[in-house]
């Protein structure tokens, strides 16, 4: 409880200074831009070709309706949920890691401990 | 905070609020069945508006009252507690705002795919209102959140120092708020009213009571859970209509997988619309009408005289062959109603010229329902042209609302009240689950009515007009119009004008529902209003109060006081908002739109190359903001006609490629980048600072 219960006095963050973000994991990078990658193409370019995309009929759909009406959010949902996926299993995977750093640095003492990123 | 620390009490945590929310969803339902019921016993439909309006307000008072605190903690953050599922059900409500409620399948239903050259829609609204949560799920929200702040503001100052990044930020915040809160009154004051047959501005004050109550009271907390409540409301307002409009039309209630059916059989009715010689006669007498507008134009001062002098004449002839004295009176008041001066006449016949013009083309100025954008890439120039400039301009909107999602400090701060980091991105992508519920069945509930409405309305007589056609005329004949323009008694689709609030309001009634669904449709829309309007006024009076009063640290006062001054500011905001959206300025809408190309290019770029560029500085912070709102303020502004006062050589000439000022956004956004970016670059030698905070 204690830990939250003050709001950061202004005057504290002011002495403190301002603080640069913590440099971020590759693999967060590499994840978020390949996932906005897919949300570009999907969003920008399937409506920036939809004329052509609505030649395609599926069932009883056009195409390029389709993806502007209903593929397209489904696609959002999927990108959002996939990145939180991978982003959970990234920091389980780094949970593990320092554990298993600090159990080999407890056990022998020659073995530096492991940094994790 | 218990809950977080050990795992087996928030299971049991988790548990009782699943509970709840299933014992209220029965008991929404079990209401609904209640008034349905008493409906068919004969309960008058005087009773039934009053009935929703009251019992859904004080619902959510009472959820306010329940959730009364002073703690900052849970007034800001609402103890940092909310399960991912709740605040993604919260966040929902928050979004949707009236707009999205009542205009969204209204903008689907006219402007089909993606709108016309000049206005640009359709389903860039629903792409741009989803597809902007992929933003906030990767780039923003779980960033914030990992920084432990209050407000979005906070996040200048903690990031860069100084008093100038939080300032620009909580008034950039206070900006776009205010002009979206006083839309949500707006929409408050206008079902409320014709909800219960009251005047508009005690319908303003009735629902002002209900959020008031709840923010007031308990801030954060309190709004979350009413947001709950309210999302519930709103949802089955929704999927009810539609549901029962598909199963009437395609024998399955699942609206969103079955109405590609009805897009090709509009199709062809469109096409047979196209050749029908009736909607030609329709065109050419709106074209007429126009042209007769466009000659009276040309002569503003002798064509007044000249209709002045024809109403007396007339009225003359009436009384000389004793005509019946209705007729009389009708024709001294037409001779009234002429425009009182040559200004006023100016203004009215242009509008009823342009009014006529856009009805004189084929469909009634529709473009048609699936095909998409207007004009043609292989056919003449001038298809061409409008072919490019609609795909652009519906790409451009599609850009600010996006990005203008991810700006937007009300639903930022959402996201601020989940219990962890990983909990903040599962938020994310609940709420972009429950938004998609709703906006899947928008473009089916435009495609449904439109069906509706070419099928069995189109060709119909006047005789045979259902009464609710005549009701709603009645109550806003800019909402809906019906006229026999050829005089065959028949009803052409030229011929019926729907205004794009009407058909969410309307289906029930399209459909042949019992009324009371009608009363649960409204009450949705006030859901939707009312919670976006809840987070939209915490939001500005914390801006106000936390980020602009107290954000120079000589004001020692204890967290409980700053409670108080922020609620009391809640006060003065809401009234005048209220006072505001009292005035019933026409220009709403397209203010709300805005918004969202404001808080884009006011907050996006900084806020990004902050969180992710080390050697973003605080003078490249302000001068962003600053560069980035202040191109998008001056090309909106520049195209206001209130604006054509000052010399023109101030002014943006024209439109820069084409792009409508709504979405300004587009230079906005690359030039808050830009200038951040050189900026910092400048003052690039950044002091190396002490490392103090490590979280994430």
């Amino acid at each position: 409880m204690p830990l939250f219960t003050q709001p950061p006095r202004s005057a504290d963050i002011e002495l403190a200074g301002p603080f640069p973000p913590d440099l971020h994991d590759v693999r967060h990078l590499w994840l978020k831009a390949g996932l906005l990658l897919l949300w570009a193409l999907v969003s920008f370019g399937g409506t920036y070709f939809a004329r052509d995309l609505q030649l395609l009929v599926f069932g009883s759909w056009p195409l390029g309706y389709w993806i502007a009406a209903q593929g397209a959010v489904l696609v959002f949902i999927g990108i959002v949920v996939a990145y939180g996926w991978a982003m959970n299993r990234f920091e389980r995977q780094d949970a593990a890691r320092a554990q298993s750093g600090e159990a080999v640095a407890a056990g022998s003492a020659e073995a530096p401990p492991r940094r994790h990123g | 905070m218990d809950e977080r620390n050990d795992p087996g009490e928030g299971r049991a945590y988790l548990w009782r609020l699943h509970r709840i929310l299933a014992l209220y969803v029965i008991g929404v339902l079990a209401f609904l069945a209640l008034m349905t019921w008493a409906e068919f016993q004969g309960l008058s439909r005087h009773w039934i508006g009053p009935i929703f309006l009251f019992l859904t307000v004080m619902v959510y008072a009472g959820i306010g009252v329940y959730g009364r605190t002073t703690d900052p903690e849970e007034y800001y953050v609402a103890g940092r507690r909310i399960p991912p599922v709740y605040n993604g059900m919260a966040a929902a409500a928050d979004w949707m705002s009236a707009a999205s409620f009542i205009s969204l399948s209204g903008a689907l239903y006219l402007q089909g795919f993606s709108g016309t050259p000049g206005q640009a829609g359709g389903l860039a609204y629903l792409l741009g209102w989803t597809g902007g949560f992929c933003l906030v799920a990767m780039l923003i929200a779980p960033h914030l959140r990992a920084m432990g702040l209050y407000t979005v503001p906070d996040f200048f100052h903690v990031r860069f120092g100084g008093r100038w990044p939080r300032v620009i930020a909580a008034l950039a915040a206070v900006l776009c708020s205010f002009t979206y809160v006083v839309a949500q009154i707006y929409g408050v004051g206008l079902i409320a009213s014709r909800l219960t047959g009251v005047q508009f501005e005690i319908g303003i004050m009735l629902g002002l009571g209900g959020v008031l109550l709840c923010s007031f009271l308990g801030g954060m907390r309190a709004i979350t859970w009413t947001q709950v409540a309210q999302y519930v409301v709103l949802l089955l307002a929704f999927l009810i209509p539609v549901s029962w409009l598909a199963y009437k039309q395609l024998g399955n209630p699942l609206a969103p997988l079955v109405y590609g059916a009805q897009i090709s059989k509009i199709a062809d009715l469109e096409a047979q619309l196209l050749d029908s010689p009736a909607e030609h006669q329709v065109v050419q007498t709106y074209l007429r009408r126009a042209q007769d507008f466009e000659a009276r134009l040309g002569d503003v001062e002798g064509a007044l005289e000249r209709e002045r002098e024809k109403g007396r004449e007339r009225i003359r002839a009436l009384r000389a062959q004793n005509a019946d004295v209705g007729l009389i009176v009708t024709a001294s008041r037409e001779l009234a109603s002429l425009p009182r001066d040559v200004a006023a006449a100016r203004e009215r016949w242009t509008r009823e010229m342009r009014e006529n013009y856009e009805r004189a083309r084929p469909l009634g100025g529709l473009p048609q329902q699936s095909q998409a954008f207007v004009g043609d890439p292989h056919g003449t120039p001038q298809e061409q042209r409008d072919y490019e400039l609609t795909r652009r301009n519906f790409l451009a909107l599609m850009f600010c609302l996006m990005v203008g999602t991810a700006g937007l400090p009300h639903l930022l701060t959402r996201y601020y009240t989940s219990p962890t980091v990983a909990a903040a991105r599962a938020s994310v992508g609940w709420s972009l689950f429950f938004i998609a519920l709703l906006y899947l069945s928008a473009p089916a509930l435009a495609v449904l009515v439109k069906f509706e409405v070419m099928q069995n309305l189109v060709g119909s007589s006047f005789e045979a007009l259902p009464t609710w056609m005549a009701q709603w005329a009645r109550v806003d004949s800019s909402l809906l119009s019906v006229e026999d323009v050829n005089g065959d008694g028949i009803v052409q689709f030229g011929e019926i004008r729907l205004g794009a609030d009407l058909i969410m309001l309307a289906t029930p009634e399209l459909g042949g529902l019992p009324y009371v669904v009608s009363g649960l449709v409204a009450a949705g829309g006030l859901a939707a209003a009312l919670s976006t309007a809840d987070g939209l006024l915490l939001t500005i009076s914390n801006a106000l109060v936390r980020d602009l009063y107290f954000q120079d640290s000589q004001r020692q006062v204890s967290p409980e006081q700053r409670v108080i001054l922020t609620k009391f500011a809640l006060l003065a905001v809401a009234l005048s908002a209220a006072f505001v959206a009292a005035l019933k300025p026409s220009e709403i809408l397209p203010m709300v739109s805005a918004s969202f190309s404001l808080a884009a290019s006011a907050f996006v770029p900084v806020m990004v190359l902050g969180i992710f560029w080390r050697g973003t500085t605080r003078q490249g912070a302000v001068a962003g903001m600053l560069a980035g709102l202040g191109v998008a303020v001056y090309y909106m502004l520049s195209h206001v006609a209130a604006m054509r006062a000052l010399p023109s050589w101030v002014l943006a000439d024209g439109l820069w490629f084409g792009i409508q000022p709504i979405s300004a956004g587009v230079f906005g956004v690359p030039t808050g980048f830009c200038v951040a970016a050189l900026v910092s670059w400048w003052t690039r030698p950044a002091p190396l600072p002490p490392p103090i905070r490590s979280e994430m």
